[in-house]
């Protein structure tokens, strides 16, 4: 196994004794600290959640939705291409035949478990029927249990996509 | 010997060889489809094609034998533009359903497209549709329209199974593959053609849509169905948060015993298997801890110290014969392997299946283990415990006249108040071991799904009780088996090329 020997830094006096770099450090803080005292209304914060956040763009990453054909039935055809390519294989779902004619394959179960998902995307860019989306614009998903943070198939279908403002 | 050369390498083959079974034995890969080992040629999908020095154009390298001096080429630009074009003309029509097909991840066509494919398509003309779900019967689905002739199928019943069920119907666009009117696949082997269609024309109905097959993972074992013994694959997968589960078995290439092959029911038999994931250590019906019930079985064991019949089946692993041997000389247990249902004659046929059920009961007479009937009949008059060992036909005792105390030991089965302990044990595709055929060939079986309800295999149990804590078959086989009369010319090594043994 190779081996690599990394410098130390913080050999002299001055960098042993970190009073100097925190003091530098202290001062940018105070600065900032004084310039929003003064000026309140520049602050790059909001008061969440009485405020909503008005920057969701439409390629935001936000909770799952499954999406629907023209005739209203589920696009996804349980093909596991996401399922495959999600990092945190918090997807999991059962394959069925199809029974209302449209194709030959449908999901029977199709869970996120939305505590594991890492919200990367993957799932997205990886499904070759356009059938999963993220552009619910929901950033904030709340539950009581940790069941509530499970999606089902059901629940996924029922989402719509957030309306353009 | 004739040497020729391929892209540049020097090869040496045996003369009247077909030359793409001379690429393919050297490990060079060369696309085809109706080219099958256990079918010979056909030339008529065309994919094969090499260039050959000398002759104008491209040749099919099925239909060539190979020649002294010849030079080949299955690389480079020209050729490649050649497998391409050929590959495009079979994808005319083909519906590229790849999401839905159970083939995807294991599917001819998929994998040249990548190798040699990767055009951009210049259809403008709408496909050719078929019929999209066509039950073959014999739990063999076809989807016409991913068909590509290659007609292997149809060469399959034709010369496997001689029970010509299917055949190639319509001309030209419109030819299709099909039953013929009022028939249906209908033989012990149909869903060989499952394995045998290159595409994902002929799917399994029984692993429809069951699992993608990157998920699965492929173990190799022997089947235990009957006394063939054919080597198989295991696949199986363990979902996150689920148990291991065997999704299907598919024959495993061994041309000393089944050649490319598997009967269906042996095929069909993980169904079997999985069932027994389940089974729990039971006293006298009622659920126990595995640990409390382990120790009741060395409790009784001790209690009844030779008073005790071991009733095994013939089906165990030599390894587990061997071991349950010395236990039972060093305790002065009987040890019969008396079994009243090892034949049937309905299984048994002239091809692969055995009317013979018994995986290993060859290995009885070899290491003088005792099956007849008078000799169980005998012990169990002299013993007050029966432990049947890899098997639960507790009818056999209970219906004995005198009353015995009754222990399980097997992979899963009923059981009753009257059985004093059922213990489970690995299951065969939870377990190594080794089996010797109809024919004598031994075969070492290497599946070990790990089962994740803490059971332990036969071996683990016996090992405690003898107390020298050999558990794993290559031990068993460099301590004990060799040293027997015979299997000295045998090694635990030598079991991967399949020996035979005179029986
Ligand atoms: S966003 Fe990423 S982590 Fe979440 S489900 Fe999709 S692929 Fe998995
Ligand atoms: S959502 Fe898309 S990628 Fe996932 S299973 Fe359905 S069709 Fe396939
Ligand atoms: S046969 Fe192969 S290429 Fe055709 S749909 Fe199935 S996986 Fe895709
Ligand atoms: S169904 Fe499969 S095996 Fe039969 S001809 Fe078509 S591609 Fe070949
Ligand atoms: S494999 Fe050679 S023509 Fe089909």
């Amino acid at each position: 196994m190779g081996v690599k020997i990394v410098q130390r830094h913080g050999k002299t006096l001055r960098e042993k004794l970190y009073l100097p770099a925190i003091f530098g450090g202290m001062k940018t803080t105070l600065r900032h600290f004084t310039a929003n005292l003064s000026d309140t209304p520049q602050i790059k914060t909001f008061s969440y959640p009485e405020e909503q956040p008005q920057d969701i763009t439409e390629r935001y990453r936000g909770v799952h939705r499954l999406t629907k054909r023209e005739d209203g039935s589920v696009r996804c055809v349980a093909c596991f291409m996401c399922a495959t390519a999600c990092p945190a294989e918090c997807i999991f779902i059962e394959a069925q035949e199809r029974e209302d004619g449209v194709d030959e394959k449908m999901p029977r179960r199709f869970d996120i478990d939305l505590l594991e998902c890492v919200f990367c995307g993957a799932c997205v860019e990886a499904c070759p029927c356009d059938a999963i989306r993220m552009d619910s614009g929901i950033f904030s998903f709340i539950g009581k249990k940790r069941e509530d943070f499970i999606q089902t198939k059901e629940q996924l279908l029922a989402r719509e996509a957030k309306e353009n403002r | 010997m004739v040497s020729l050369s391929v892209d540049g390498k020097r090869i040496e083959v045996r003369e009247n060889t077909l030359l793409i079974e001379a690429l393919l034995s050297q490990g060079i890969s060369i696309p085809h489809f109706c080219y099958h080992p256990a079918l010979g040629k056909d030339g008529n999908c065309r994919m094969c094609m090499v260039e050959i020095e000398g002759q104008k154009r491209p040749q099919i390298a099925c239909d060539t034998l190979v020649k002294e001096g010849m030079v080949v080429r299955t690389k480079g630009e020209k050729i490649d533009r050649v497998k391409r074009s050929i590959l495009e003309m079979e994808l005319i029509n083909h519906p590229i359903d790849c999401p839905i097909c159970d083939q995807a991840g294991e599917c001819s066509l998929q994998n040249y497209y990548m190798d040699v494919g990767l055009y951009e398509s210049r259809l403008t003309t709408p496909k050719v549709r078929g019929k999209k779900h066509v039950d073959l019967g014999a739990n063999v689905v076809l989807d016409q329209e991913r068909c590509v002739l290659c007609t292997r199928c149809v060469r399959f019943t034709e010369k496997i199974t001689k029970t010509h069920e299917l055949g190639v119907l319509s001309r030209g666009d419109h030819s299709v593959i099909d039953t013929f009117p009022g028939e249906k696949l209908n033989n012990p082997y149909a869903m060989n053609v499952v394995d045998l269609c290159p595409v994902g024309a002929l799917t399994s109905k029984d692993f429809r849509f069951a699992k993608r097959v990157w998920f699965l993972q492929s173990e190799k074992a022997i089947c235990n169905r009957c006394a063939r013994g054919c080597s198989i694959f295991v696949d199986h997968h363990k979902e996150k948060y689920g148990s291991e589960k065997i999704y299907r078995y598919r024959p495993r290439l061994n041309e000393a015993i089944n050649g490319y092959f598997i009967c269906d029911a042996g095929r069909l038999s993980y169904a079997h298997e999985n069932a027994l994931f389940d089974a729990q250590a039971m006293i006298r019906g009622k659920v126990s801890e595995y640990d409390y019930a382990e120790g009741k079985w060395l409790r009784l064991l001790k209690r009844y110290l030779g008073k005790t019949l071991f009733l095994i089946s013939s089906s165990l692993g030599l390894e587990e014969f061997v071991r349950l041997q010395k236990l039972a000389k060093l305790y002065d247990i009987a040890l019969s392997a008396y079994e009243p249902d090892r034949f049937d004659d309905r299984f048994g046929d002239t091809f692969l299946k055995c009317a013979d059920r018994s995986a290993n009961a060859r290995a009885l007479p070899l290491l003088g283990i005792d099956d007849t009937q008078e000799g169980f009949q005998k012990a169990l008059q002299n013993a007050e415990l029966i432990v049947l060992i890899g098997r639960h036909d507790v009818a056999l005792i209970l219906d004995a006249p005198c009353r015995k105390s009754v222990v399980v030991l097997d992979a899963g089965g009923m059981t009753c108040e009257e059985v004093e302990l059922m213990l489970p044990v690995a299951s065969h595709t939870q377990k190594e071991g080794t089996y010797i055929n109809v024919e004598g060939y031994v075969q070492y079986s290497a599946c070990m799904i790990a089962n994740d309800k803490g059971r332990k295999s036969l071996l683990e149990l016996l090992g405690t009780v003898l107390g020298d804590g050999m558990v794993r078959a290559q031990e068993i086989w460099e301590e004990e088996i060799v040293r027997l009369e015979p299997f000295q010319n045998l090694s635990f090594a030598m079991l991967s090329s399949t020996p035979r043994i005179v029986l």
